[in-house]
């Protein structure tokens, strides 16, 4: 496997490193103390192409593969992870339409979220351990004209701010998980209430919150793949999004390693700058070898997704990798710094924010570790 | 079957008592709005617990080292950033104690009996974990001293009555030229600085201090002139369980939150799996070995043995587990935990694993203490010579 970036894929790496001094940098500090979502940050996005990276020519994306997606994804999560966020979402959001949607429904929707007219979002996760069990379960009751939703989502991302939703509801309360089926539901559909924002720890401007339906109606055309579907496309749409996660996190492991390798060099103590430390370079390098090794193995999972071969033990290693040593990035990261390292007025705290929102096991069934282990041959 | 005293016992209970009321319910909108939370110094006056580790002599509770332990357990339990209050004020006390005259230890103590607290003045911005570096100076004019720098990350300097400060007496001795002074707040030129806005412990009063022309008696050095360093050291010493104990009550939190989630999600049909339910135990086995490793550190102390190793391991191990637990709590509980108080435990904890001695410098002590000869190797070393 090569592991060289083609000249197309480092153009677009690069053109995501500029965007990000010039769109992303500057906002940083603020869109952690505001947490409001960044409108003119999406729109620049939208303006520079990056919002329909994954889609076809002939929507009007730019057909650029899953290498540099996640090449982008880690260049502006370095800068500011909620953006990260926020464009993954969308993006993963406009790739289950790609793949699993009708012609009527790509033509639908996915021109307008190439130019970022709209943004996408998934609405996967229930109150409940596994979605379609728990007594909030989302649930489609079918009718002569399409289907009524009832029950509540949590934690969907770019909630709010979405124009489109993939929600995933069970077909038959009965047999629960295994009749989820998939919708695409238009923001502003009656009866969908989007709940108050959630307070998350970090990844202050990628808004989170629960939605409720209330008989909300929707076409038959706004089935998304087949009735009991909706498991399989969840399944390999989240180990999709989580090699995609995992760019963000190595990003946000990158920009801090760098950023106390720069304080430790100008830091002195004990009259000479701690950089010389044994313990310090332990823990730099501990560091820059995590975050080296899960975007060889990202990339891996990328340049497999791309070539549209099997992808899903990789992508569970690299989860199952950044699931032990993510949040660590930045513990490391942070103790390097001291003192400084825990004042908010410094960078990294913000990051430390930032990083545990990411490889969350979100959906604790199903451990990465189970996946990788049944591939053992 | 507990290894506590029934007395221990008791106090325990009280304890998580006195936190369930005064500390859990008002914690969240504490680290929310990152205010000091002088509320609880009010309601922590009836039971005299800023006073538990000052002697009997001196009005105090004098609770062992072990109690001490148990009721910083449930403070942070409660919420690390207000049991840093109290850790703290035990900390600058802890110099007094050590080097302290009886005048001088009335003097420090006496406000403590009316739950007023006390800050360690040692941190300066060029000597974190090199203490030494220190450049605040005391120049003695007759019967007083006169000080000048400025000390920064001081934590309860922005509410305390009472400070420990260390100074260069004699700038041309490193080390040696350090000494140790009580400075009362509102002395003319010792002014508190800005406050810092942290990763966590938010409500908990961390600022600069700037010492200008601050005049203080000869009465108010601790020890001699030159003991700074040696005091410093040992109060540490003797102060580090405290942040062993918080980070317990941490990890104990942040244990019990991921297992009433459990309880509540998986339900029914869902059941947790073998994966999180080992988990699970690892958080459970971090937890009970950090207690009892910070347990033994303390049985120690109240032997009067040394136990200086030991100290430093207890603060190593439980605010790395703190941390192990904290953050696989998050990671674990998924979106729940991001968006619940487990993300303040995480950032709680990050500072154990900082303040009162990075975990690199007590890897220093213990290394040290791991390498140096033993006592009977090095007499029969010298023997055979």
């Amino acid at each position: 496997m090569n592991f060289e970036l083609t000249e197309e894929q480092q153009l677009i790496g690069q053109s995501a490193r500029d965007f990000a001094k010039q769109y992303l940098e500057p906002i940083a500090v603020e869109l952690d103390h505001t947490g409001e979502f960044p409108k003119a940050a999406v729109k620049a996005l939208a303006e520079h192409d990056f919002l329909g990276l994954l889609l076809p020519d002939e929507v009007g994306g730019a057909e650029a593969g899953f290498v540099s997606y996640v090449e982008v994804i880690e260049t502006l999560s370095r800068a500011v992870p909620a953006v990260a966020s926020i464009v993954n979402n969308h993006a993963i959001a406009a790739y289950m339409i790609q793949h699993w949607g009708t012609d009527e429904q790509r033509k639908q929707y996915l021109s307008e979220m190439a130019k970022g007219d709209i943004l996408g979002a998934l609405a996967i996760y229930e109150s409940g351990a596994t979605p379609g069990i728990g007594p909030d379960a989302l649930v489609a009751t079918k009718q002569e004209a399409g289907y009524v939703l009832n029950g509540k989502k949590t934690f969907v991302r770019n909630a709010g701010e979405a124009g489109v939703y993939v929600v995933f509801a069970t077909a038959d309360a009965a047999i629960g998980p295994k009749a989820l089926t998939a919708f695409l539901v238009k923001a502003g559909t009656a009866g969908m209430k989007i709940g108050a924002k959630l307070n998350t720890m970090g990844l202050k401007g990628c808004p989170v919150a629960d939605i409720t339906f209330e008989n909300v109606v929707v076409p038959e055309l706004a089935l998304l793949g087949a009735v009991n579907q909706g498991l399989a496309i969840a399944t390999k749409a989240l180990a999709v999004a989580s090699v995609a996660e995992a760019a963000q996190t190595v990003g946000i492991g990158q920009a801090a390693v760098e950023h106390a390798a720069a304080y430790a060099k100008q830091r002195v103590q004990f009259g000479k700058p701690v950089a010389v430390l044994q313990a310090i370079q332990t823990l730099l390098a501990e560091v820059a070898t995590d975050c080296h090794l899960a975007r060889l193995g990202l990339r891996e999972a990328a340049l497999l997704i791309e070539e549209d071969q099997p992808f899903e033990t990789e992508a569970a290693m690299v989860k199952s990798f950044l699931v032990r040593l993510g949040s660590k990035m930045l513990v490391d990261t942070c103790q390097v710094e001291g003192g400084f390292g825990y004042s908010e007025s410094m960078p990294l705290p913000r990051l430390f924010r930032d990083i545990a929102g990411t490889n969350l096991l979100d959906a604790p069934g199903d451990f990465p570790e189970q996946l990788i282990a049944a591939s053992i041959a | 079957m507990s290894i506590l005293s029934p007395e221990q016992q008791a106090i325990k209970q009280t304890t998580k008592d006195f936190v369930a009321k005064n500390i859990i319910p008002f914690a969240a909108e504490y680290d929310r709005s990152g205010e000091f939370h002088s509320y609880l110094l009010d309601a922590s006056k009836a039971s005299n617990i800023f006073a538990m580790a000052i002697p009997k002599k001196y009005g105090g509770l004098d609770y062992d080292a072990l109690t001490q332990a148990l009721v910083l357990e449930e403070w942070g339990y409660g919420c690390a950033g207000m049991g840093t209050t109290l850790a703290a004020s035990i900390l600058s006390m802890d110099s007094v104690l050590i080097a302290g005259n009886d005048e001088q230890k009335l003097s420090y103590f006496t406000p403590m009996l009316n739950a007023e607290i006390g800050a360690f003045g040692l941190t300066e911005p060029g000597a974190g974990s090199d203490a030494g570096a220190g450049k605040t100076v005391a120049v003695k004019v007759g019967d007083e001293y006169i000080l000048n720098g400025t000390k920064c990350w001081i934590t309860n300097g922005g509410f305390a009555s009472v400070f420990v400060i260390f100074a260069l007496t004699d700038p041309t001795a490193g080390m040696k030229g350090i000494s140790c002074f009580i400075v009362e707040r509102g002395r003319s030129g010792f002014v508190i600085g800005t406050a810092d806005h942290k990763l966590g412990i938010r409500s908990s009063s961390t600022v600069e201090l700037l010492i200008k022309d601050v005049h203080v008696p000869v009465a108010n050095l601790l020890g001699k002139e030159g003991e700074g360093m040696k005091i410093a050291m040992k109060t540490l010493d003797l102060a580090r369980p405290a942040i062993a104990a918080l980070s317990v009550g941490l990890a104990q939190r942040a244990l019990d939150t991921c297992v009433a989630h459990v309880q509540e999600t998986y339900t029914g049909k869902s059941r947790a799996g073998q994966t999180l339910q080992f988990k699970l135990a690892d958080m459970q086995i971090q937890v009970d070995a950090a207690r009892n490793c910070l347990h033994q550190a303390m049985a120690l102390r109240d032997a009067n043995v040394p136990f200086s190793k030991e100290s430093a391991i207890s603060k190593t191990f439980c605010s790395d587990v703190a941390m192990q637990v904290t953050s696989q709590a998050v990671t674990l509980m998924g979106s729940y935990g991001y968006t619940s108080e487990l993300g303040k435990y995480m950032r709680d904890s990050k500072i154990m694993q900082i303040y009162e001695g990075t975990n690199q410098i007590q890897r220093l002590v213990i290394s040290r203490a791991v390498l140096a000869p033993a006592p009977v190797q090095a007499v029969a070393q010298k023997a055979g010579k």
